[in-house]
């Protein structure tokens, strides 16, 4: 598996709101590169810009700065509709609530993007990607049938359908048991390992966060640290984008 | 449309199985909304069919007089016309000679004589029943020029009906009942018929015993509950001789301009007026347009009022769906599919209504009919309720159309939203 592929690099990448007569600079210039096959895991405390970094790296919403490359694609600057041209097929979305449709099966469910991506479904398909997360027995069964983690497991199976470059999970395991969030965690990796992909985690919880390759810590909407976990090194970006402020 | 539905009808199917999905969510609040525009639809169709079926039963009952003019008494000419139609009371009478001068115009192609008079049923077997009329219309015929005028008037057949006919013009004790008339006295060909009639200028009334020669077959009009007898037999009982109510005639050439020198040259006769039954056709169909103007009012407000209750439940469950509309976009939807769901669920939602109402009026229609019927005479006979193929059609499109347009705003509030925003929101 070839891991030295860039897939998302950001440089100065910010996003700032209005709120009333403040303007809340919620990512204020994060520089990072995010490999194929790396798992990185996004930390930080509430109100520190993970969710807002995490959507502007999955091309969910576009930076007020900065330059994004995702795919080989730039993308700053974007309308809502060119993202979604970029979102499409390329990245997967699993999120804290699983968001499963309630009225569809584990298998509709997991066939769902294919619909909004105009293609049509193969059961074969299906039963492989049900297969990879282990949920081939539930595969006609509703989400109301179905375990925390199993439902966040469909979302994951959702999510990989599309065969994306890049995996985007916010808060994964937020809503499960320590052992199903393992579990979950460890899914991550086999991903990783065998499809080569991208996958980025957004997590309050530092024990999953230390789990995956790369953890960067998140404080006030900059980098307050990068650590490669895989090789036990580290760097400080806080002091490299004040350094680079001054 | 998106292009990805465009592409592919599999697409498609997926997005329309998608849309009513969703809809069961809620299945007590979609039922409650469809319900709403089963009963506007339901409600549209039978009175359009209520509509189609009294315009085209009065038409029917006009046509089937049988003539093109009317000569009689002066006074209401719309009040006479519906007297023919349904039967009635104050009748006014014609001079005596006016049959005779009449007869002689050169445009007439043929004129039948009619006495109008109203009788006492008596021995009728179940004229005690409350909602029962105790009355009879009495119409003294020359058989021979009012079986010209009305060719389709035919004799039933089968068991107690056979060797039905017409009496002769000096038979006094023979009738010919109308359909109706026969069914509800439950008299057949050789039964018995009373009928007390109170002549002119005497205090009380006469009991006369007459033969019924003949029943008619159903014919959809005032004469299936008319009892008929010789013209100069009807006027003696009545006291009434050489008395007529009406002057039935059709022209050889029947246009404005010949109506229009037919009723100027017979207006000069004191007494009488001249009534063209197209005219009176078309007050009558005018009077009753009115009406049905107010109820179809009424509908489209009812229709109205069914599209906002559908419009606000998609609302609700947009607004509901935030989050999921969020991530849908997320996993890849664009706007135009987000768009495209919405409104197929309100679409799926308008004509799943328009079908039940549909269904709901053709089978009740009887039921309608019945009810009209009972709150109101219309004076005209057969079914006054008619729901065609066409009528529903209509209804199921115009349901769509407004489900389409309906369908519109929450498809665009759902399609407007950013995906980032709507997560956050809907979390």
């Amino acid at each position: 598996m070839n891991v030295s592929e860039i897939i998302i690099e950001a440089h100065g990448l910010k996003r700032y709101y209005r709120r009333g007569s403040e303007t809340v600079k919620a990512v204020n210039g994060v520089d990072l590169s995010i490999r194929t096959g790396e798992i990185v895991s996004i930390l930080g405390p509430s109100g520190s810009g993970k969710t807002t970094l995490i959507n502007l790296l999955s091309c969910l919403d576009a930076p007020t700065e900065g330059t994004l490359t995702v795919a080989g694609k730039s993308v700053a600057g974007l309308s809502e509709d060119e993202l979604v041209e970029v979102r499409r097929g390329i990245l997967g979305f699993v999120f804290q609530q699983f968001s499963l449709l309630p009225t569809l099966t584990v298998t509709e469910n997991v066939e769902l993007p294919l619909m909004f991506l105009g293609r049509r479904t193969n059961p074969q398909r299906t039963a492989e990607v049900l297969k990879t997360i282990g949920l081939s027995d539930r595969a006609s069964h509703l989400p109301r049938e179905l375990s925390g983690g199993q439902m966040q497991r469909v979302a994951i199976a959702r999510a990989l359908i599309v065969d994306p470059k890049i995996l985007v999970a916010d808060e994964p395991t937020g809503n499960l048991d320590k052992a199903t969030g393992e579990s979950i965690i460890a899914l991550f990796k086999r991903l990783a390992a065998e499809k080569g992909l991208a996958i980025l985690i957004t997590t309050h919880n530092t024990v999953f966060g230390y789990e995956t390759d790369r953890a960067i810590t998140l404080e006030d909407g900059r980098i307050l640290k990068q650590e490669d976990l895989r090789r036990g090194t580290s760097s400080s970006g806080l002091a490299a984008a004040e350094q680079k402020e001054v | 449309m998106d292009k990805d539905i465009r592409n592919d009808p599999f697409v498609l199917r997926r997005y329309v199985v998608l849309a009513s999905k969703n809809l069961r969510r809620r299945p007590g609040r979609t039922a409650l909304t469809v319900a709403g525009v089963a009963l506007a639809v339901g409600v549209a169709v039978s009175l359009g069919g209520f509509m189609l079926g009294y315009r085209g039963a009065m038409e029917k009952s006009i046509n089937m007089l049988g003539f093109q003019i009317m000569i009689m008494a002066k006074g209401c000419p719309y009040e006479a016309a519906t007297m023919m139609l349904k039967g009635g009371t104050g009748l006014l009478y014609l001079p005596a000679d006016t049959y005779d001068k009449v007869k002689s115009d050169t445009d007439i192609e043929s004129i039948t004589p009619i006495f109008v008079g109203v009788a006492e049923k008596q021995g009728s077997s179940i004229r005690d029943e409350e909602s029962a009329s105790n009355f009879v219309i009495i119409n003294g015929i020359d058989a021979p020029s009012y079986q010209v005028m009305k060719p389709w008037l035919a004799f039933k057949k089968g068991p107690g009906y056979a060797g039905g006919r017409w009496f002769s013009p000096e038979d006094k004790d023979e009738v010919v009942i109308g359909f109706e008339a026969a069914e509800y006295e439950q008299r057949k060909v050789g039964d018995t018929f009373y009928a007390s009639i109170t002549p002119k200028g005497k205090p009380d009334p006469v009991m006369h015993q007459f033969k019924v020669v003949g029943v008619l077959e159903r014919t959809g009009t005032q004469d299936d509950g008319t009892v008929f007898m010789p013209l100069n037999v009807a006027r003696d009982y009545f006291n009434r001789p050489n008395q007529l109510t009406i002057l039935g005639i059709k022209l050889k050439e029947f246009s404005s301009a010949k109506m229009g020198d037919f009723e100027n040259r017979w207006l000069a006769l004191p007494e009488v007026q001249v009534v063209g039954l197209q005219q009176v056709k078309s007050t009558l169909l005018n009077l009753v347009a009115t009406a049905q103007t107010m109820i179809a009012a009424v509908t489209v407000i009812a229709v109205i009022v069914a599209l906002l209750g559908v419009i606000n439940t998609i609302l609700m469950s947009v607004y509901e769906r935030t989050a999921e509309i969020g991530i849908m976009k997320a996993l890849g939807a664009r706007r135009s599919g987000i768009f495209e769901l919405i409104w197929l669920e309100t679409l799926v939602m308008c004509l799943g209504g328009a079908l039940i109402g549909s269904v709901l009026a053709v089978v009740s229609a009887r039921l309608v009919e019945k009810a009209i019927k009972s709150l109101a005479d219309l004076g005209v006979q057969g079914s006054i309720v008619q729901i065609t193929p066409a009528l529903i059609g209509y209804a199921v499109l115009g349901a769509v159309v407004l489900g389409f347009f309906g369908g519109l705003y929450p498809a665009w509030r759902a399609s407007s939203m950013r995906p980032v925003d709507a997560i956050s929101r809907g979390v």
